[in-house]
């Protein structure tokens, strides 16, 4: 645009940050009554009274109906997969995320292949987001059958569902 | 319809590239105002209000029309701000159109924009991840293993929601990688012959984009967006103003925008959600619903000739073609294959180049109106479509893929009631 | 022309310092138990505007995990980023565009996420104003209204007059959560100082709440309700940035007032209006607003105050529910004033209930120093 200014190659740069750290975020109870259930190996999904969707991880709302979902149900730990990624190889410096690269801290293995997959398990009418585990894969198909793998031992945190592995045919 | 006819009077938008770095934030934004205006042959006194928005966490300012609306000529009129996600610009577009349709305003500048460059964090990452942000800082509390979050979440990276989205559609219509690579070649060949757009590569083969490394199986690096800077602008005006102002306006036949249940990402409080395939898109066909009985259009595939569709991912343009009722449920790639969707083809599909060829995140649902706009208008230039356009499709989604913002733009108004 | 749209329902929260609910839980309260008073069930619900902020609320696309609670999933939604009395504006025009019959309005925010105080600053220019880093939104206030008392010969004892009028009202209403019926005027002009001269007591508080309006067009409203209550007139506008404008007047909220009483057909807003239900997020901005909205002559605020005009017994009654100073969940709080004009009107005030009103108006800002405004006229 001639008229606003002279052209030139580069603005002044000015800095500035958005300190999203001091953040204080409210939780809801609910991830707490899913965790114990973690804890035992079972599933434990929000049903809606008004239209009977069973939702795993538990919701607080059904927004069909728009009440809570006060239900619960524990689902199987059995279920299918409805959709996969195959990642390619792990590799150093390909990946940055929050500020650090999981293979330099060991989070990832050099050369390793994740499956993160979409898996529903029996009874429940969503998909849970989580990694396969143990399978060969180029095995990996949508509706391949699946069963949860839980910790060694559980303490009641997310980390109980480790993933899922296939069901032996 | 609504009771007053309102049309689209002038577009204008900024060169976009990967680092606008001539210009800070205000200039770029006036930079699409200005040219907005110019094309509409109207002057800063006329104008009667503003809708302008864009994704503030991204650039670090909050409000920063408070702060540069003294550039684009807007103290003493109102503003009003719209921000939803990815949807931001359509929202804006539409908001325009209800402030116009009212009856309130009579002449109205919608600005949208996006300065990615502006951020330290590459492209918009550092934004998009703050969408999940407070769910996991809860479930980092409750004990979520960080290797299980970076390999559901981060593989595929900001790509994540669309890899499944794309998956599911190729499971359910038979479509293959090579379509992806069809589309982001043809992307990069339409921006080619649009002056403004960002990834501009005349000649790009899907041979081209096949050569391009896997991200994550079906998405090469080759089919990703860009993070672009850039701001887009229309000037929206009622039916007396726009038979005087322009020779072909862009009149608005049909807008929606019906939000869906939160698609693939966890909900409030890293909660499930019940759609099962988000390649579904439930809110979009909706939408699409609603506007075509709002225009008067009886059958989509026959009567709409362009679309401006919203695909960063090359999957995106075939599954909501789709939805958007343009093909039949799974055969959008097959029409592709037959070269429908060319840019000379039956039923041009994004001829600027899409959002799959410049994405500045704020401004790019808004952009597809504009787009959309220029084909109604015939001001389209080099990626004019080479056949008469009565009406124009403008599509966006945005959030967890749950918002979408429909339009529907043709060369006469509406039917009167 | 253009039919009428009116207010058939509305919900406010218990607004708190530090609500004990998430933001999701809070919101959907608030709309369902709007919807209950409206009458009407989701499904009547063509379109839904909602107001929030990114940074207030610490997330990008601030409503994108929230539509469930607002009740709008598969309805036409859109989200305004700024006071919910701007989304009110934007569901006005949305019905009488003729495209939407029922509209939901709902606003929200939890100041206990992030100070809000803090949020302002990151509204400064970029390039000048947050570099030197000396202002913030209580401090351009605060020179607000240093500026505005030498103009107007106004004393730290008027400011606090009208921070006593708000907080003693405040405690009639159930929703406010800064009540204080026996506050003293000493008290307030001892209270913590910030920058002079405002002071903890002559500004809001942060608080947590969260606000929902329904809105009918012309021809539905009479079958959801006796008592429709009528979007008379409208005006909105925005002030040009904090160093580019004269802060000793509002501008802009003379031109949104100016623009709302001619849609109204208000000629002399003094003697017509009934109620007034203002956003004072500082005691000094309502001597202002008083000037602005034409309830006085230039210069003239301190004589409403001295002479108990505007009191809860008053001639004109401006924020018998405490206004800002008594809750103040920010994008939500324009929203709420506009709900008490209308309580006003159906008579459903309660303990604040002013007898006979037949027109209120209803104020919105947002920026620092009040820099865009919105009024409403409301009528019965």
């Amino acid at each position: 645009m001639g008229y606003l200014k002279d052209e030139r190659p580069e603005t002044m740069c000015v800095q500035g940050q958005w300190n999203i750290g001091a953040y204080k975020y409210k939780a809801s109870t609910l991830m707490e009554e899913y965790v114990q259930g973690l804890r035992e190996r079972k599933l434990v999904a929000s049903l809606c009274f008004g239209c009977g969707k069973v939702i795993l991880p538990p919701r607080n709302l059904c927004g069909r109906c728009h009440r809570r979902m006060d239900g619960r149900r524990v689902v199987s730990d059995r279920g299918t997969i409805t959709c996969f990624i195959v990642s390619p190889p792990v590799q150093k410096g390909k990946l940055r995320v929050l500020g650090t690269d999981p293979v330099e801290t060991g989070v990832l293995k050099e050369g390793e292949i994740l499956v993160p997959v979409f898996v529903r398990f029996d009874g429940s009418d969503s998909n849970v987001n989580t990694l396969l585990i143990g399978a060969d894969p180029d095995s990996v198909h949508i509706g391949m059958r699946v069963k949860a793998v839980w910790a060694k031992e559980t303490r009641g945190a997310l980390s109980d569902l480790e993933g899922v592995e296939p069901i032996e045919k | 319809m609504a009771k007053r006819n309102v049309a689209i009077i002038g577009c204008g938008q900024t060169k976009h590239s990967s680092r606008r770095r001539d210009v800070n934030l205000a200039e770029l934004v006036s930079e699409a105002v200005y040219n907005a205006l110019e094309d509409a042959q109207t002057h800063l006194g006329e104008v009667d209000a503003f809708i302008v928005g864009n994704m503030q966490g991204f650039g670090g300012v909050a409000q920063p029309e408070q702060w540069l609306g003294d550039w684009i000529g807007a103290p003493g009129k109102p503003v009003l701000r719209i921000a939803t996600g990815g949807t931001t610009g359509g929202s804006v577009g539409q908001a325009a159109y209800y402030a116009v349709a009212s009856g309130l305003y009579d002449v109205v500048v919608a600005v949208a924009w996006e300065k990615h460059s502006d951020s330290k964090e590459p492209g918009a990452t550092m934004g998009l991840t703050h969408v999940g942000f407070a769910n996991f800082c809860h479930a980092f509390g409750h004990g979520l293993s960080l290797r299980n979050l970076l390999a559901t979440s981060a593989v595929g990276a900001a790509a994540g929601v669309a890899v499944y989205q794309a998956r599911f559609y190729m499971h359910r219509s038979g479509c293959r990688i090579e379509h992806f690579d069809m589309v982001a070649a043809k992307s990069r060949r339409n921006a080619a012959k649009n002056k403004y757009a960002h990834l501009q590569w005349p000649n790009c083969t899907p041979e081209d984009i096949a050569k391009t490394e896997l991200i994550a199986y079906p998405f090469r690096y080759g089919h990703i967006c860009p993070a672009s800077d850039g701001a887009s602008a229309i000037v929206v005006a009622r039916e007396e103003i726009a038979l005087k102002k322009a020779k072909q306006p862009a009149w608005f036949k049909g807008v929606a925008a019906y939000t869906d249940e939160e698609n693939q990402l966890q909900s409030e409080s890293f909660g499930g959600v019940g759609v099962l395939d988000p390649s579904e898109q439930m809110g979009c066909r909706v939408s699409a619903m609603r506007v075509y009985e709002m225009a008067g259009i009886k059958d989509p595939k026959q009567e709409i000739d362009v679309a401006e569709i919203y695909q960063p991912f090359p999957s995106q343009e075939l599954i909501f073609a789709e939805r958007l009722g343009l093909f039949d449920d799974g055969t959008a790639w097959q029409a592709l294959e037959r070269g429908e969707t060319d840019i000379d083809g039956r039923i041009p599909l994004d001829p600027s180049g899409g959002v799959n060829a410049t994405n500045a995140i704020g401004s790019s649902a808004l952009q597809r109106i504009l787009e959309a706009a220029l084909q109604v208008m015939g001001k389209a230039e080099e990626h004019q479509v080479p056949k008469k356009v009565r009406n124009a499709l403008a599509h966006g989604w945005g959030g967890v893929t749950n918002f979408v913002t429909v339009t529907l733009l043709g060369d006469t108004p509406a039917q009167r009631r | 022309m253009a039919g009428r749209v009116a207010l058939i329902g509305y919900a406010q929260s218990y607004h708190r310092e530090n609500m004990q609910k998430t933001r999701e839980d809070m919101v959907f309260e608030v709309v369902r138990e709007a919807f209950l008073e409206a009458g009407i069930r989701r499904e009547d619900v063509d379109t839904v505007v909602s107001a929030s902020t990114d940074f207030l609320d610490g997330r990008t696309i601030s409503n994108v995990f929230l539509s469930m609670a607002n009740g709008a999933f598969l309805k036409d939604e859109s989200k305004v980023e700024e006071d919910g009395a701007f989304a009110l504006l934007y569901a006005f025009m949305r019905i009488r565009a003729g495209t939407h019959d029922i509209a939901l309005v709902s606003a929200h925010t939890q100041t206990s996420t992030f100070n809000p105080h803090q949020v302002s600053f990151y509204t400064l220019d970029p390039l000048f104003d947050r570099q030197i880093g000396i202002l913030n939104d209580i401090a351009a206030s605060a020179l607000q209204a240093r500026i505005y008392m030498n103009r107007a010969c106004v004393s730290e004892e008027h400011i606090a007059m009208v921070a006593l009028k708000n907080l003693r009202n405040a405690a009639s209403n159930p929703y406010a959560h800064r009540r204080m019926p026996d506050v003293s005027l000493e008290e307030i002009m001892g209270s913590k100082p910030y920058y002079d001269p405002i002071r903890e007591l002559t500004m809001s508080p942060r608080s947590d709440g969260a606000c929902a309006v329904v809105l009918a067009s012309e021809e539905k409203a009479y079958e959801y309700t006796d008592a429709p209550v009528w979007i008379e007139g409208v005006g909105c506008c925005q002030d040009g940035y904090l160093r580019d404008r004269s802060l000793e007047r509002l501008d802009s909220l003379k031109i949104a007032a100016d623009k709302a009483y001619e849609m109204a057909g208000v000629k002399d807003p003094y003697a017509e209006l009934d109620v007034v239900e203002v956003t004072e997020r500082f005691a000094h901005e309502e001597l202002l607003f008083y000037e602005a909205l034409g309830l006085c002559r230039p210069g003239k605020a301190k004589v409403l105050i001295e002479e108990g005009v505007t009191e809860l017994g008053g001639a004109l009654p401006v924020n018998p529910s405490g206004g800002a100073l008594g809750a103040d969940p920010i994008c939500a709080t324009g929203l709420i004033r506009v709900v008490e004009a209308a309580k006003q009107i159906r008579g459903e005030a309660e303990r604040h209930q002013i007898p006979e009103v037949r027109k209120a108006l209803a104020h919105g800002q947002f920026g620092i120093c009040a820099q865009k405004n919105v009024v409403f006229i409301l009528g019965g």
